[in-house]
């Protein structure tokens, strides 16, 4: 589903986000994504949504070697995929409702599907009777949730989310680790950067460690190791 | 597109003028202005070369005497006049009852007639038609040589006159427009930009949830055409009226002028000036979608 092969991130003001990372996961996976701050996790997540492109190295996404898309394909590899963003970008004018929907309403579907599919993924993130708030009046938590929401309204192929569970209560962060459990055992692939490491040992799932740019291991559940 | 998609759209872009508030109706304004301005020209433009093509096809040439002929020498003129090529009818026209047919023409105006004090400054004349108004020209030519005749006068030489100040007219008329559609388009630009820019956050949102370029750009583009259409409607209009107002008050004082009919020809230029104002609009929101908008 996801391929990274020997890619390199240069930022402009010469920070190197990423070296040499080549890492392969599979459809119907779980991976945790994890690393100190500044290891370069976040722009593992960009390149897939091709927020931006590698100085050198591919990636491919479902069979699709994305570094090379033409422009005006990348919409319909955002489609694809559903992203939870550290800073939830959510549009502040908009009601929680009309957030979620948003990612539908530029699909244009019919407005009884969104109501139908934005009303279930409220009540999957708890936040049904937030439908009518506006983003500022909601909590951290809320609004992480509210990002959650509308990348898995539209049942994506890969859920993607970095860190998730950053403003969230113990509490709360297992049930929304839950809920990303439940996604993926209804076969979606999931990728999650976190540095929460209760929630590693709890989900007992694949982890990759970055490190200054590096993948410095892919355990599978159990300790063991992975290298190709 | 779809039809609630572009109900969206429309929704956008109306919600989106609200918040200009006040760019919103300078940049109306602006359009109306112009759009106005355009249009008045092009009713006088359009009303001289009426004007012009009346006088060219006339086929009549009035033939002026000097005002100290003996009757014999007035039938002289006339017994040589009836010679001319291509004449079809030839009247002979009295200073009594030139007067008289001035005093007709002049109406509910008649009074005017009193500041003459009884004197009668209108000339004796001929009046000729002929077959062609080429025949008229020749004749013209000729006639004005004859002993006793004071003057010819006749559509075209006139024609010559309107046709100077049309070229004036449409060539201020173009510089003033250019001027104008320049400012149009740079006010409308920067209302645009100014959506744009307030919206920023939200284009970079719809990118990210895998909204098409298109789909960004349409409620902007949206925007502008709107500009461009209330801006015409009220310029159309604001031309309607006033043409009705200047027409009455030349029907009034200056009944011989022709005047085009309003009827259909403002149909004609209400559809010009919308299509120009909605053009503006695009092409101004155009600009600042491709300059401000990096999707
Ligand atoms: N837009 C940018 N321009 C320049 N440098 C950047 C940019 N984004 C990130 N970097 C740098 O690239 C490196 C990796 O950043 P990245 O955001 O991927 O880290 P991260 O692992 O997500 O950290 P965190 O856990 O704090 O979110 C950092 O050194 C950061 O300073
Ligand atoms: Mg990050």
């Amino acid at each position: 589903m996801i391929e990274f092969n020997h890619v390199n991130k240069v930022y402009d003001n010469g920070a190197v986000a990423l070296q040499d990372v080549t890492l392969h996961v599979d459809k119907g996976e779980f991976v945790l994504v994890c690393g100190p701050s500044g290891a370069g996790k976040s722009t593992f997540i960009k390149l897939l949504s091709h927020e931006i492109l590698p100085e050198s190295g591919t990636v491919m996404v479902n069979d699709m070697d994305i570094t090379r898309l033409k422009k005006r394909k990348i919409p319909y590899l955002r489609r694809r995929l559903g992203i939870v963003f550290q800073d939830f970008r959510l549009l502040p004018n908009k009601t929680v409702f009309e957030n979620v929907a948003f990612a539908l309403e530029v699909i244009e579907e019919k407005p009884s599907v969104i109501k139908k599919k934005v009303s279930h993924v409220l009540e999957l993130v708890g936040l049904a009777h937030k439908a009518n708030d506006l983003p500022e009046d909601l909590s951290g938590g809320e609004q992480q949730r509210v990002a959650i929401a509308r990348a898995i309204v539209n049942n994506p192929l890969v859920l993607i989310a970095d860190e998730p569970t950053g403003n969230l209560d113990p509490n709360t962060s297992r049930d929304i680790v839950d809920l990303f459990k439940q996604i993926n055992n209804a076969g979606t692939t999931v990728v999650m950067v976190t540095h929460d490491m209760d929630i590693v040992s709890y989900l007992d799932k694949r982890v990759i460690a970055i490190e200054e740019g590096r993948v410095v291991s892919d355990r599978m559940r159990g300790a063991e190791y992975r290298e190709d | 597109m779809k039809i609630r998609t572009f109900r969206y759209f429309v929704k956008e872009a109306v919600k989106s003028m609200r918040r200009n508030g006040l760019m919103t109706i300078a940049s109306i304004s602006t359009v109306a202005l112009s759009l106005f301005i355009l249009g008045i020209f092009t009713c006088g433009v359009v009303n001289l070369d009426n004007l012009a093509s009346n006088l060219e096809s006339q086929v009549e040439v009035s033939v002026y005497l000097q005002d100290n002929l003996t009757t014999p020498e007035i039938m002289d003129v006339g017994k040589k006049l009836k010679v001319m090529p291509g004449l079809t009818k030839m009247e002979f026209v009295s200073k009594q009852e030139a007067l008289q047919r001035f005093e007709q023409r002049l109406g509910d105006q008649k009074d005017m007639l009193q500041a003459l004090d009884g004197n009668n400054p209108l000339p004796n004349a001929y009046v000729l038609t002929f077959e062609t108004p080429e025949q008229v020209k020749d004749t013209a030519a000729t006639v004005t040589k004859f002993k006793g005749v004071d003057s010819v006068h006749y559509g075209q030489d006139v024609v010559e006159q309107i046709f100077k100040i049309t070229q004036i007219i449409r060539i201020g008329g173009i510089i003033l427009i250019v001027f104008l559609a320049c400012a149009t388009l740079f006010i409308i630009s920067n209302t645009i930009r100014l959506t744009v820019f307030a919206r920023r956050k939200e284009i970079a949102i719809m990118k990210y949830v895998g909204a098409t370029n298109g789909f960004i750009r349409w409620p902007f583009l949206l925007e502008g055409v709107i500009l461009g259409f209330i801006g015409a409607a009220i310029a159309s209009a604001c031309v309607w009226e006033f043409y009705l107002f200047v027409t009455g008050e030349v029907q009034n004082s200056l009944a011989f002028l022709p005047i085009v009919p309003i009827v259909p020809f403002f149909y004609k230029l209400a559809g010009g000036l919308f299509a120009v104002g909605i053009l503006v609009g695009a092409v101004g929101s155009a600009i600042s979608i491709k300059q401000y908008m990096k999707v």
